[in-house]
């Protein structure tokens, strides 16, 4: 794809470099005005090279919301990375082999998660974990997410599917791969919060949204994923039912990044119809009433400290979770700035981008240490691993907040 | 001053710089003199376009053969300076088949390799042509920098002992005894390089033949030493875009018109152009319908060129020249053949040869005819060899290395920094201290500006065609100061020296842009004017005295960006700031001083 044309709207002001979390901490990394508009312009089609820093940017995409003219900076930087793996990356190095295990996570969960519990046990081994750094590049500094004991779809198969049938209120739920494998409890909390207010809820059959799989040059993979999922949500759309993720970065992927990377039929379409799960319940129900009428005292909730992932930035989402919950009595929830987490994905998996990752992070943990909670709060997986990993807090996803304020309580919603 | 020279050739253009290669080379004494820049008159204001021949295949085939013969020559010596993109004839559903088959005919009369593509098949070579275009004829059209070109002829010529001056324009032609003898310049800023701000004078340079090779000033010369040279100098409009949308050179397979062509060139695309005759080759109009009708008519072949972004449009004249009596009443049917007109035989007045006509692709085949005849009324006999010696910079050299472990530099800056280059990328860019990138819409590293700045003194202009900096989409905005502050880190240059030099460039840049001021481009010019008004004062509208506008002491400076707070100190009566300590001290707060 020529993104030449693009450069057209950049007028160097430089705001995406100022808002670049690894040019901040990485002086190595030239920063997205070289990697985007610079490097496409100064192509010609006989150029295939990109040069290497583009495995530098670790895909956080501020940059996008940085530029005051519209410049498809991550469009530019998903592109060349992609270019970059599939022309000049050696598929037998270290880097490439590592990448894609990084980035087709969600088949090792797959693997993974039939056996749990020795899964945990020998992930969360020492031993396996200095393995993993030497043989692989994957930090021994993060421990490894632990698996369910059920996945949450086989827990939705078992409950028989939806409780509640709609024929107006009908929601599809992109779950992704972390929330089936590792963190049932959001999946449950959406399907419980979304069924209190009345919606038919469909569970289509998918794969991962491709996140990993784009920040890591990994187009055809992503493309493979994003051919399941555009199929299976187009058909649910057909029938009535909306896209909703419980995490950013998919519902990021599913409206961005696919009508940009891929020409599949039905892209524009998935993109149009889809949501983030706060999102829509507070586009489309009265939320802050029930909200208002429960006593939070009442109930078993701490103080949190919530941080917006850069991907619900993007979408415009960065408030939403604080100013819902500022409606709840008993619970403060504080906004812990616009910095980014610093994880960015498998970005803060790889053993060389580890201290890079952490020094980003640096600003966000200080600002969690201040904060009044001792709970995070987030809705993007990684970001919670790196809270978690930085302040060594528990962290939520807001529908489990929700769940605990709306369902567990009699209130009318 | 005066000096002795074999030949003076009388202007730094293609042909001027062709010339003076060729006699070098051939042993004879030569300087040149151009009155700007190289490149100042037609040569730096053409399209960029090395022609296969294509376009002349039908209306001019001897051009034709000419021009195919001199593309293979120039892909050969001068390949640092010419990028092969290829070309395409596209035919619109509204131009005629007929000549389509005559472009085709005439292509493969010409000895111009031509293949016919279908729409599918050329939109494969350009996914950005028109949906509804019917077919297109492949020819080996190219681009070519002319600046570089005649920046390595002069370098050769000059490595064969001749003399080049720039900023040096002829102010007379001296004539005794019934023979032209010599010229006398004025040196803008003294001999050799220019250095803003250097007295000049005036020099006396005699010569055994003087070679006119002024283009569309030929006239004037000629005027000088008494003679007409009739030349009819047609403008045209060449319009800039950001980015290559294409990377082809696309002409309209029609058989003449304006706007018919696009040229990738670097990282732009030029557009192009207009056929009208004008008075003056330095004063004429130019209108902003002109570029209008550029963006219109090429949107019909490559339709997104009518939201693109442009970045500025420049005009060039073309030295058109027909015998007296030939009588063509419209520029465009004027032929694009040279003529040499020898004074002694033409007006008796024997010492100098004109030449006027012609075109850039063969300036090395003119040159080398012209240099024949030089060296036949000097009595030098000396072959030309200008078609087998590669220009310096086109030596044996390839853009495939690895530029971050030989060069320190990132891929894309590497490339085309060894693009431009050529075969002086290791001895411009091997260097042991830091190479920061100073332009980066043009990846121009600070080692070719110092390479560049140490062949140019202090003429920033001269550093922007040499390394393209400040030629990218901001058009100077981010770099232009960058560029001035390498003349006093690197050229020791004081000050005001280098505030001149910076106000020039920067003046150059504006002029363009002012055609190009709607959409981004508006956006970019009043970025690029803000930034250096609030960043630099280079507005010049707060005070100069920088301590009595700390202590709030400063006037309100009318039209000022900023406004200077309430204003309570006094203005003396000019409007200045009085600055001594007795005047600070007479001064009674919220009193507005003057009378």
């Amino acid at each position: 794809m020529d993104l030449r044309p693009g450069a057209d709207s950049c007028y160097k002001c430089t705001s995406c470099d100022t808002s670049c979390p690894v040019a901040e901490v990485d002086d190595s990394f030239p920063g997205p005005k070289f990697q985007g508009p610079e490097q496409w312009r100064l192509k010609r089609k006989e150029d295939t090279e990109i040069d290497d820093s583009i495995m530098g940017c670790s895909n956080c995409m501020r940059c996008d919301g940085a530029c005051p003219s519209d410049v498809p900076l991550s469009q530019m930087h998903n592109s060349a990375r992609g270019e970059y793996v599939d022309n000049q990356m050696d598929k037998l190095s270290r880097e490439y082999i590592r990448n894609r295990i990084l980035a087709n996570y969600g088949t090792l969960a797959r693997l993974g998660s039939k056996v749990p519990r020795l899964t945990n046990a020998v992930m969360g081994n020492s031993l396996v974990q200095k393995v993993n750094e030497k043989v692989l590049g994957i930090t021994a500094e993060r421990d490894f997410p632990e698996f369910a004991d059920e996945t949450f779809r086989s827990w939705w198969k078992k409950r028989g599917g939806p409780k509640v049938q709609s024929e107006e209120k009908r929601i599809a739920y992109f779950h992704g791969d972390y929330a089936n494998y590792n963190t049932v409890e959001v999946a449950k909390a959406l399907v419980r919060v979304y069924e209190e207010f009345g919606y038919e809820i469909l569970v289509p059959d998918q794969r991962c949204s491709g996140t990993p799989m784009f920040a890591n040059g990994m187009l055809d993979d992503a493309r493979r994923s994003a051919k399941v999922n555009v199929e299976n949500l187009g058909d649910a759309i057909e029938n009535g039912y909306d896209i909703v993720a419980s995490c950013t970065s998919c519902s990021m992927a599913l409206r961005q990044e696919y009508p940009e990377q891929f020409d599949l039929d039905g892209t524009e379409t998935v993109a149009a119809n889809t949501y983030d799960a706060l999102e829509y319940l507070l586009i489309n129900e009265n939320v802050i009433d029930p909200i208002r009428a429960v006593d939070g005292d009442e109930l078993d909730l701490p103080d949190f400290a919530y941080h917006a992932p850069c991907h619900s930035r993007n979408q415009g989402l960065d408030r939403q979770a604080v100013e819902l919950f500022r409606h709840l009595d008993g619970v403060g929830v504080e906004d812990v700035g616009d910095s980014c987490s610093g994880i960015s994905g498998t970005y803060g998996w790889k053993e060389e981008k580890y201290d890079y990752s952490m020094a980003i992070g640096e600003e966000m943990f200080e600002h969690m240490e201040h904060a009044e909670g001792e709970t995070g709060m987030t809705e993007c997986p990684t970001c919670s691993m790196q809270m978690e990993h930085g302040t060594g807090y528990e962290i939520n996803h807001p529908l489990e907040v929700l769940e605990k304020a709306l369902v567990e309580t009699d209130v009318e919603v | 001053m005066s000096e002795r020279t074999e030949v003076l050739v009388i202007g730094g253009g293609s042909t001027g710089c062709g010339v003076a290669r060729d006699l070098a080379i051939r042993g004879v004494d030569v300087t040149l003199v151009e009155q700007g820049n190289l490149t100042h008159g037609t040569t730096g204001r053409m399209h960029g376009l090395l022609h296969s021949g294509g376009r002349y295949a039908v209306s001019d085939q001897a051009s034709a053969r000419e021009c195919i013969e001199e593309n293979r020559v120039l892909r050969d010596i001068a390949s640092h300076c010419v990028e092969m993109t290829g070309g395409l004839f596209v035919k619109r559903p509204e131009d005629t088949e007929e000549y389509f088959q005559k472009k085709l005919e005439g292509c493969r009369e010409c000895g111009i390799p031509a293949e016919v593509l279908s729409a599918e098949e050329a939109r494969e070579v350009e996914p950005f042509l028109a949906g509804d275009i019917d077919k297109a004829i492949r020819v080996p059209d190219g681009a070519i920098d002319p600046f570089r070109l005649c920046v390595a002829n002069a370098a050769d010529a000059e490595q064969h002992g001749a003399r080049i001056e720039t900023h040096s324009p002829v102010t007379d032609v001296l004539v005794e005894d019934g023979e032209i003898v010599g010229v006398e310049v004025t040196h803008e800023s003294g001999p050799g390089k220019r250095v803003h701000g250097t007295e000049g004078g005036t020099e006396a340079i005699y010569a055994d033949h003087i070679v006119n090779a002024t283009g569309a000033w030929a006239g004037r010369i000629g005027d000088m030493a008494g003679v007409t040279v009739e030349v009819r100098p047609s403008k045209g409009v060449m319009t800039v875009m950001n980015v290559r949308e294409v990377d082809t050179v696309i002409n309209r397979c029609q058989p003449k018109g304006d706007a018919d062509i696009v040229v990738p060139h670097e990282t732009t695309c030029i557009l192009g152009t207009t056929d009208e005759e004008v008075e003056d080759p330095e004063d004429y109009p130019e209108e902003a319908w002109e570029v209008d009708l550029m963006i219109e008519e090429l949107s019909k072949l490559v339709p997104m060129l009518e939201d693109a972004r442009t970045i500025r449009s420049y005009w060039g004249v073309r030295p058109l020249y027909e015998p007296p009596g030939t009588g063509t009443a419209d520029p465009t049917d004027i032929t694009r053949d040279f003529f040499l007109l020898d004074h002694a035989e033409r007006d008796d007045l024997p010492g100098m040869t004109s030449i006027v006509g012609g075109k850039f692709t063969t300036y090395r085949l003119m040159a080398e005819k012209i240099s024949d005849h030089v060296c036949d009324l000097l009595g030098v006999d000396a072959e030309c060899t200008t078609a087998d010696e590669p220009l310096p910079g086109s030596e044996d050299f390839s853009v495939l290395r690895d530029y971050m472990d030989e060069f320190g530099l990132r891929s894309p800056i590497g490339r085309r920094s060894v693009q431009r280059l050529g075969s002086r990328a290791d001895e411009v860019l091997k260097t042991d201290e830091a190479n920061p990138v100073v332009c980066q819409c043009e990846a121009v590293t600070r080692a070719e500006l110092r390479d560049a700045i140490g062949e140019s003194g202090t003429d920033l202009n001269d550093v922007r065609l040499r390394t393209r900096a400040s030629m990218g989409n901001c058009q100077g905005g981010f770099c232009a100061h960058r560029m001035a502050n390498e003349l006093h880190d690197f050229g020791g240059y004081d000050q005001p020296t280098v505030d001149a030099a910076l106000d020039e460039l920067w003046q150059e840049r504006w002029k363009g842009q002012r055609h190009a001021l709607w959409g981004q481009q508006l956006s970019q010019a009043m970025l690029n004017h803000l930034l250096h008004a609030t960043t630099m004062n280079r507005d010049g509208a707060a005070p100069e005295d920088f301590a009595a506008f700390d202590t709030g002491e400063a006037p309100d400076t009318a039209g000022g960006l900023d406004d200077a707070g309430d204003a309570t100190g006094a203005t003396a009566p000019d409007g200045g700031i009085p600055v001594d300590a007795d005047a600070m001290d007479r001064r009674d707060g919220g009193d507005a001083g003057g009378d």
